[in-house]
């Protein structure tokens, strides 16, 4: 989850999180670049009094001005379409989980197997239990086997949500009418908060997601304890 | 003796041939400063973290000390 003062991302939980976080550095570096440049561009040219009225063209530094931001460019999207199809890659998922969004908690349904449904609603501040998180803890919390492929299938009963879960690197939208497919692989145990990242009424801040990844046989425990008090 | 011609043309163009030298230099220099103190450094904390991660001992101590609640502590 987030800490006070954070300034940057949460770490990555999966694959593809650690992918976006390289990438992210890779592009504010030449943000950076950039920004360095042009500041002292703009503090040389505002700190001094030389002028120059009879500057018509120059062929020369118009073919390097737009030579270089393209090759900026090119620099930034080969990275980035890189991980674009990455996250798209069909990576034969273990386990098929959908999600839910309504008005205002999420439902999870497990039914690769067995039909196996549950809410999921934000424990109340009033009702925290000592060492849960305020606005972030839900009764329920969705469980993942870890280092497995998981399929999220992301949808809405009512209006627009959105599933985030930043330390997995997952951000899809609740659409109603709409199924929604988004993947993630748990890299080690814990538990990864997220919150409804998508304007859905007075309540979006407080239908928050909790996954907790523990190993398959500890997976398997749960939801066959699941299934009995259904 | 007469006195030399001061440069009387060319100064911006002078100036700005300068700073730019020096521009590039700093951005680039920025660039490559912060792939080694920041770009690297994570690659490798990354790397490092998981060489030696065992998610089964790592695990154990979390259910041990009560943060998950599909798997309570083995006393429980």
């Amino acid at each position: 989850m987030a800490h006070p003062t954070q300034l940057g991302f949460q770490d990555a939980a999966s694959p593809v999180m650690e992918e976006l976080l390289h990438f992210h550095d890779h592009a504010l570096m030449i943000v950076f670049m950039i920004s360095t440049l042009v500041l002292y561009i703009i503090v040389a040219m505002v700190t001094t009094k030389l002028t120059n009225k009879y500057i018509l063209d120059s062929q020369e530094i118009e073919i390097i001005w737009t030579v270089l931001p393209a090759l900026i460019l090119i620099l930034i999207a080969l990275p980035s379409l890189r991980i674009l199809y990455l996250m798209d890659e069909i990576n034969d998922p273990h386990l098929t989980i959908k999600a839910i969004g309504h008005q205002w908690y999420w439902s999870y349904e497990y039914t690769d197997y067995e039909e196996l449904g549950f809410d999921s609603y934000m424990v109340p501040t009033q009702d925290l239990a000592s060492g849960q998180f305020r606005l972030l803890d839900t009764d329920h919390r969705m469980v993942v086997p870890i280092e497995s492929p998981i399929r999220m299938l992301i949808s809405a009963e009512d209006v627009l949500h959105s599933w985030a879960v930043p330390s997995l690197g997952v951000k899809m939208d609740a659409v109603p009418g709409r199924l929604n497919q988004a993947a993630f692989i748990a890299s080690r145990p814990g538990v990864f908060y997220g919150q409804c990242s998508e304007i859905c009424g007075a309540n979006q801040s407080f239908m928050p997601i909790v996954v907790e990844a523990v190993p398959l046989e500890h997976f398997e425990k749960w939801s066959s304890l699941m299934l009995e008090d259904a | 003796m007469s006195l030399q011609k001061p440069l009387m043309r060319g100064l911006l163009a002078k100036r700005l041939r300068f700073h730019l030298s020096i521009a590039f230099s700093i951005s680039i220099a920025a660039a490559i400063a912060f792939k080694y103190t920041v770009t690297e450094p994570r690659k490798q904390a990354y790397a490092d973290f998981y060489k030696q991660y065992d998610a089964v001992k790592e695990f154990k101590a979390m259910r041990e000390a009560g943060i998950f609640e599909s798997v309570r502590p083995s006393g429980e």
